[in-house]
Parts: structure tokens; sequence; C-alpha cells
């Protein structure tokens, strides 16, 4: 776990209101895995930092994405080269590939992306055949860029690919690994129980201490979103008590 | 950079709080050398599992919890995380909580000689919990009652988390001073609500939670004040620290020591970079030691 003062780089906008920031970040850059995220503070900006899949990493920069959804996010996307931001991480447990799988599906939702584009090519460097199926509301939410062998899109008005969801448009494989709203994980727990899906939640610290970002157990108890996952096996969690969407915070 | 809290010596005056940093085991880029002390996670006798998400929220300059004291319990506190306590260069204190008196006497009891516990911090003001908690911190009988419960089985340091929850801080304050404290903690957090205006329900699934971070210094800094002017025995402030300035605030208000908190949630480097600023401060001043610095503290 590092903190690290980084410098944006770069922005570039990859779907609607949809936004990819670079940001020079070496030693995460050098260490974080596929499923991490990294916890962000700027100022001026929230009081809590804000966590992030690393969606990309390239030399000593790692890149996330963001929808600019709320205040905090629009003053994120204001910044320009140069700004700072404070940086914690790499945090939290990632996928896992195991040993063997010859196939996988990738299922993203939306800003699922974000953790995403590590893992297909951690896969590939594992001889592992990579689908990607990309789900978005409409062909305008869907993400430009994308990584793996084959490609399948689904939209909720049919106006690129499949029409329908991801799940329902992705086909089975040895590995299945999910990010997106919790709803739609809740969708791949019930097809895939033993998929690794990358949950969202509310979260304080990212290192463990606040225990705010309870995840609900299927056998009981919580753990934390940022220690112990955001990787879960799907059929570990408690969907009916996981909430299924955020608002994020009562103030930007 | 050493202060006495009674008998006790810290090493310095800024102690992690409760419930901000685990059991001091998670966090790897705090340099230690800045701790005074580290109270534990609340524990219960009995593990707990907390309650439902949503458990935090966001608020102008703080944040809502209601974790609910979620902990494995105290005999997994004493087999995991005590033996690596007794390793460590500072004390650590347990915040301790129970569903009457006789529950907090029992886990003092169980704490009491186990290597690595240095002392007690009893939690009589903890929001989140059904049974117990708050009740004990607003009314004085209740709060001496577990007090001199914990007193009476342990030679440790005991201190008091008081509540701000309550209409004269100074009635609780002197209450357990009676019973035995050997200090005092102000304070704890404030009782609040958010409401999501999408689900027209609050956005916490326990409802309230408590209030903490830069939102509630002066008033911390307030009550912390009037607890000091209430007792004899040492108060340790607490709500909202960030900086250094902030804890000074605290110290000249009356203070002998201080926890951070909440900032550790943002800055994992909080409590070293508060540390080194009242150095600092004392530097520049010529004074030795947080114990030279003036007080402003009128005796009632």
């Amino acid at each position: 776990m590092f903190l690290v003062d980084a410098r944006i780089t770069g922005k570039r906008l990859v779907a609607r209101e949809m936004y990819v920031i670079t940001m020079h970040a070496p030693q995460i850059a050098t260490t974080v895995l596929p499923g991490q995220f990294v916890n962000i503070s700027w100022s001026p900006g929230p009081m809590l930092r804000r966590p992030f899949s690393v969606y990309r990493v390239d030399g000593e920069r790692i890149e996330i994405v963001l929808k600019a959804v709320g205040v905090g996010t629009a003053q994120l996307l204001s910044m320009t080269q140069g700004d700072r931001v404070s940086c914690l991480g790499p945090l939290g447990h990632g996928f896992e590939f195991g040993a063997g799988p010859r196939s996988a599906v990738l299922v993203s939702g939306g800003l699922g992306v974000a953790s995403m584009t590590l893992a297909a090519r951690q896969a590939a460097s594992l001889g592992i055949r990579v689908t990607w199926v990309h789900g978005a509301r409409t062909k305008e939410d869907l993400c430009s860029e994308s990584d793996g062998d084959d490609l399948i899109w689904a939209t909720d008005d049919g106006s690129k690919g499949v029409k329908g969801t991801a799940v329902a448009a992705a086909p089975d494989a040895d590995l299945v690994l999910a990010c997106g709203p919790n709803r739609m994980l809740a969708a791949v727990a019930a097809r895939w129980p033993e998929a690794q899906v990358a949950v969202e939640t509310y979260m304080g610290c990212g290192t463990g201490v606040c225990l705010g970002c309870a995840v609900p157990l299927k056998r009981g108890g919580y753990d934390r979103a940022c220690t112990e996952g955001p990787v879960y096996r799907a059929s570990d969690i408690d969907w009916a008590t996981l909430p299924s969407h955020l608002s994020y915070a009562a103030t930007p | 950079m050493s202060v006495d809290v009674g008998a006790l010596t810290l090493r310095g005056p800024i102690l992690a709080a409760s419930g901000t940093f685990g059991y001091g085991t998670e966090m790897p880029l705090l340099e230690r050398r800045a701790l005074g002390g580290m109270v534990s996670k609340g524990i219960f006798l009995r593990p707990r599992s907390g309650t439902p998400p949503p458990r935090i929220v966001e608020t102008p300059s703080g944040m809502l919890n209601a974790i609910g004291l979620q902990g494995p319990g105290v005999e997994a506190l004493i087999r995991d995380y005590a033996p690596k306590w007794a390793e460590w260069d500072f004390p650590v204190f347990v915040n301790i909580n129970g569903e009457s008196a006789a529950e907090y006497a029992e886990l003092t009891a169980r704490l009491d000689g186990v290597p690595g516990v240095a002392g007690f911090e009893i939690n009589i003001s903890c929001p989140n919990v059904e049974q117990g908690g708050l009740y004990f911190g607003n009314d004085p009988r209740a709060a001496a009652a577990v007090t001199d419960a914990v007193r009476k089985r342990t030679r440790l340091p005991v201190w008091v988390k008081l509540t701000p929850m309550v209409s004269d801080i100074g009635v609780i304050a002197r209450a357990v001073e009676a019973a035995g404290a050997d200090a005092l903690c102000a304070i704890n957090t404030f009782v609040g609500m958010s409401i999501d205006l999408n689900a027209y329900q609050p956005r916490l699934s326990f409802r309230t939670g408590g209030l903490s971070g830069p939102a509630i210094r002066p008033l911390a800094v307030h009550l912390a004040h009037q607890a000091a002017r209430a007792v004899r025995i040492p108060v340790i402030g607490i709500g909202g620290i960030a900086t250094a300035e902030d804890a000074l605030e605290f110290l000249v208000a009356g203070c002998t020591a201080v926890q951070v908190g909440t900032a550790t949630f943002v800055n994992p480097r909080a409590i070293a970079e508060v540390h080194d600023g009242i150095a600092a401060f004392l530097g520049a001043r010529g004074l030795s030691s947080p114990a030279d610095l003036p007080r402003y503290l009128p005796r009632d």
C-alpha cells in the first residue's frame, strides 16, 4: 500500500459523461493486480476519499474511470494536467485466475469496465481466451475501449449489439468475472454461482479500519469490501441485503 | 513530547481513537513513533456482526457512521491481537462495551492481566447499539455504576469515554470521577441523521449514526473544556482533530492528551502529521512539552 501524490497526466472521454483519467503513480502502477482499486482525495474536494478501480496501467501511470455524477466527480474532472490528487493504493483483494481455465468471460455493466481491462490482460497473458461482454443502457453509454479476443455488446434499448442485459448476452466459460451495478451482479450470481464479482459499496478508509464498506455474506455477518473484497465469489454474497444502488453521499 | 495521564506516562500526546484504527494491525503507512498510544475498536464479551449496510454516509465536513460495534468478541481479541500489542512500544487501551454493568465487569475481569492490555476505555457513549451504549452515558448514576464495576476489577488505568448527547457534561464527568475513573475521554460522536431524497428514508440502515469529523470540532472543544473544568482527573480531547492546530486547541482548552480518529480514514499519516506539527509549534515557542502549554481553564 502506497500513498502517492499523483500528478494528473491526461483525460479522455470514453462514453457519454464517462471519462478516463490518467495519473502518475509509479509505486501503484508496478504493484496493482486486476480487480484492485485506489482511494483518491483531491482539493478542493469531499472529506472522504473515493474508491476507483484501476482501469489500466501504462508504464508508471495508472488510469481510472469515472462518470460525472455529482459535484465531487465534477471537481475531479475539472482538474487539468499537472494538478495533483492524493492516491492511496493498491487496495483490496482482486480477481484470481487459478490453475488451468482455458476460457474466460468478462461481464461489465456501465462503469464496471473499470475493473475489466487489467483482468483481460492478465487472462490473456495466461493463455486464456477472453470474451468481454459490455453492457450499457444505450450505444452512447458503452465504453469505446475494450480488450480481449471476442467482444459482445449489449444495450437495454438495442441501439448496439444484443438488445438486453450483458448477463443474458454472455456465453458460458471456465472463468466468469463481472463488475457493474450490484443488481447486475446479483443476476451473475444466479447464473454462475462460482463467478468472481467486484462489488460496489460505500467506503470510508479503504484500509480496513472503519468497517464502513460492509458486505453481507450468505453464511452470516459482514466483511470488508476494501480488504477481503472488492472481488467475491458471487454465491458468497447475501444479495438481498447489499444495497443495489448508491446515491453516494449527502454532499459532494 | 511525553505527557502524564494520571499515573501513566505516554511518550506523546496523541492516541489513535477507538473505531478508527482497528486493532492496530491494519495501518502499514503510519509511522508508529507518533503514537502515544492506541485505543482498540470497541469490544463486547461476545462476537457481534454489526449493522447492515449502508453504514456510513459523508456529510458536510464530516461523516455519519453506524457500524454497530462489529467485532470478534473478547476471546478472539485476547487470542489474535493482545499478543501483538504486548510487543509494541506504546500502550493499547481496550474500548469495552456491555449491555449491563455486570457485562462491563465481566469483560474487565477477563482482560485484566492479559499481556498487551494497558488499560480500559469504558464506552458509555456508542450511539449505534440497541442495548447499553448511550444509555449509560447520559445518566450519571448509570455512568457511575459502570465505572465502579470496572474499577473494582482492575488496577490498570480506567478511562471513561463520554457522550456529547447530554445537557451538562460536567454532571456525568463528576459522577464517573467519583466512581474511580483515572481519566475522561471527551467526546464520542453526536447522534445525527441524513435523509435520502430518492428513497424518502434515512441513508443509514440503522436510521441514525454518529457524526464525526471536523464538523464537530468546535462543539467537541467546548465539551472537552467543560469536562476539564468539572473534574481534577485528566481529560483526553476527541472530536474532529485533523491537524496539529486542531489538537493544540484541545490541549489549550484543558486537555492533557488527544485522540485522532476520522482524520486517519482520510489521511493514513494524520497522526504523524499532528505529532510533528505539535512538536514544531512547541519548538517555535520554546516550550519543551505539551504540559508547558498555557491553559485556558478557569475553574468553576
